[in-house]
């Protein structure tokens, strides 16, 4: 492979993964910057839209698990990917409002450090929950073949780099779909523009006679929807197991978090492709080298420019 | 009304507050702790019915846990800081105090050599991190641990076998005429769990708690809970707050660096997923919080809980709901929910406070015999 041949399937692949990225970042990201709350559950929502789509899209044999003793030897509708994509972000977002109900409204006013560990107790158990109920045993990625009549697997040919899994490029069209909708839902929408307002300040907006609690229940709704919709993608390439909410979902959303800048859509889509690109970057070279890479790099960010790169909010506490 | 005299209540507040008094009853605990947990336990169980005793290395094994949370208390308890990465201590002094055995295999040797580097690489990391405050803090601390754990299963493979995990210790007996696994009376009843190792970790977790409790209840530990509280008034009164955050960075992981070298001599076997994974970070915290953050013994109730339920409870089967098995760690997540979210002291307030509501009862007994 020539340079510029590396060079080229570095950023496809650094886009793919960027996409994937981004999503979890948006959604931790508004809900950091609007309602000041930090989520470590939200690698539990990537979980649930994971399980979720895999069972939309298809029957699982099962092996272990509480269903599996109950004799439930097959689990899920067999559906297919566009009735996934069509119920998975519906199932996040209900997830996120009876979430934010339930756990995080009561510590909105409470430190962050609150938060967080209530929010990892709260990953762990919805972990737990899925391993004892579908069990903790690997299942195979479920990516479709077909959409709407067109191909969607195997190899395409694109100029420079050659063949290049057609998959992937449409996995990025999806992820900048969606965060482009997204986009639009803030900064076009009345219930947008309130989202905003009470980023900047929440008093004022109650103060003005609108509902912000409603707004709140919206916003994490639609953040958690973001993180289970990223979830859905994941499994289309990588195996799925209890454990890939925390693995493959919670620390990257932080670090795209703290590359981009707290409460920034638009760092967390920068910071997801940065990252992204440099995890494709070193397992295309120096494999071994490249989770250490990703850190040192947040580690350096942190450091030198703790706001991250577009940081709007600065965390307190 | 005797008991409510204000003499009384000051003595037994004395007695309370009395630092020999906190180490002379965690001794006492650490004599009895492995005869309870072994043998009185295992009596209860066949009573009802139920295996619920510990196994001989368990208590060791609590003390471990027991020693580096007392330490990381230090810095989330006390100065208010929530690190997720405080594996990077543990797991590095643990392949220290590993290789050092192919050199000098004496376990107080191991323990001083592991020790050592975990607080020497604590100040670079400690240097760094507490320029950050909350989230930010416990993310770069997160990164740090992580950068160990792919460094130490791939390109550091050299040195810790990788993901095969680092089994070659050498441990030689203490003091080379101690076996550590031997029982220290052997043949007596009730005292089969007495193991040279135990007596071992025993001296220095008695040892950690009077340091722990020398350093809080000093003019020095007292600045860590005022940054605690409220960091701004620190700075006002003219302290360099960096400096005693970097400080309580230090000891805490200090004390988790010997509690990593003497993990890896208790297992004999290290992984990085034990050695540097940030689960294992998480699990300090969940300790702390469980037992207690912001008092000196509170987090070893939480290690014990944590140790004894993941270890035990999870082989128990109850009659009626059958085999608890895996289940144990949602109960633990549960558990641990409600805690932060209703008793923010953990557990161990309630029982001192129940203790000292004893303690009182007998004092006013007393009083009125005389």
């Amino acid at each position: 492979m020539s340079i510029l041949e590396t060079t080229v399937s570095i950023l496809l692949n650094g886009l793919q993964l960027g996409a994937i990225y981004a999503l979890l970042g948006i959604g931790l990201t508004i809900i950091l910057g609007t309602m000041n709350f930090l989520n470590l559950a939200h690698g539990a929502l990537y979980l649930i839209g994971a399980y979720t789509g895999l069972l939309t899209i298809k029957e699982l044999t099962l092996r272990t698990g509480i269903l599996y003793d109950l004799g439930f030897q097959t689990l899920g509708l067999g559906a297919g990917f566009l009735a996934a994509l069509a119920l998975v972000p519906i199932v996040g977002f209900v997830v996120g409002v009876v979430m934010e109900r339930l756990v995080a409204k009561p510590f909105y006013k409470r430190p962050h450090t609150d938060q967080l560990l209530v929010t990892f107790g709260l990953a762990l158990i919805v972990e737990e929950v899925v391993k004892q109920v579908i069990g903790g045993n690997t299942f195979q990625p479920a990516g479709p073949t077909e959409l709407l009549g067109v191909t969607v697997s195997g190899p395409i040919n694109l100029p420079i780099v050659g063949a290049f899994p057609r998959w992937r490029l449409i996995i990025v069209l999806i992820g900048v779909i969606v965060i482009g909708l997204t986009g639009l839902l803030i900064t076009r929408t009345d219930w947008g523009m309130v989202v905003r307002a009470g980023t900047r300040d929440s008093e004022m907006v109650t103060l003005l006679g609108i509902p912000i609690g409603r707004s709140y229940a919206l916003i994490f709704g639609v953040g958690a929807a973001l993180a289970a919709f990223a979830g859905l993608i994941g499994i289309t390439y990588q195996t799925v197991s209890p454990q890939i909410g925390t693995q493959q979902a919670l620390i990257p959303a932080f670090l795209v978090l703290v590359v981009g800048g707290a409460g920034s859509v638009r760092g967390a889509i920068v910071g997801g492709v940065v990252l992204g690109t440099v995890v494709a970057a070193f397992q295309q070279t120096y494999s071994q080298w490249t989770f250490i890479v990703l850190y040192l790099l947040v580690a350096l960010v942190l450091v030198f420019r703790p706001e991250g790169i577009f940081g709007s909010v600065q965390v307190e506490e | 009304m005797t008991g409510n005299s204000p003499e009384r209540r000051g003595l037994f507040a004395r007695i309370k507050a009395s630092e020999r008094l906190t180490v002379l009853a965690f001794a006492i605990g650490v004599v009895v702790f492995p005869f309870l947990l072994v043998d009185g336990l295992q009596i209860v169980g066949e009573a009802i019915d139920v295996s619920i005793g510990g196994y001989v290395g368990l208590p060791s094994l609590v003390l471990i846990y027991g020693i580096i949370v007392v330490g990381f208390n230090i810095l989330l308890g006390f100065t208010g800081l929530l690190s997720f990465g405080h594996a990077a201590f543990f797991g590095t002094a643990a392949y220290t105090a590993g290789l050092t055995s192919w050199a000098i295999g004496d376990p107080i040797v191991m323990v001083i050599a592991g020790a050592i580097v975990a607080t020497l690489i604590a100040w670079p990391i400690g240097f760094v991190s507490i320029r950050r405050t909350g989230v930010y803090f416990a993310v770069i601390t997160l990164t740090f641990g992580q950068m160990l754990y792919f460094w130490a299963l791939g390109p550091g493979a050299w040195l810790t076998n990788g993901d095969n995990g680092f089994s070659s210790l050498q441990t030689q007996p203490l003091l080379g005429t101690f076996e550590l696994d031997a029982v220290v009376l052997e043949g007596v009843p009730f005292l089969e769990s007495y193991t040279w190792e135990y007596v071992f970790i025993g001296l220095i977790a008695i040892g950690g708690i009077w340091i722990a409790n020398r350093i809080i209840n000093s003019p020095y530990g007292l600045i860590f809970e005022a940054i605690g509280e409220n960091q701004q008034r620190v700075s006002f009164v003219g302290l360099d707050v960096s400096r005693y955050k970097l400080m309580a960075f230090i000891l805490s992981a200090h004390f988790a660096g010997v509690g990593g070298a003497l993990f890896v001599m208790h297992e004999a076997y290290l992984h990085p997923n034990t050695a540097y994974y940030w689960i294992q970070s998480g699990d300090f915290v969940i300790m702390t919080i469980l037992g207690g953050a912001g008092s000196l013994i509170g987090p070893v109730f939480g290690a014990f809980i944590f140790e004894y339920v993941s270890n035990i409870i999870s082989g128990v089967s109850l009659p009626v709901i059958g085999a608890i098995g895996s289940l144990w760690r949602i109960v633990l997540g549960a558990v641990f929910v409600i805690i932060v979210w209703k008793f923010p002291g953990g557990i161990y307030p309630p029982i001192r406070d129940g203790v000292a509501r004893l303690g009182a009862w007998i004092a006013d007994l007393g009083g009125e015999e005389e």
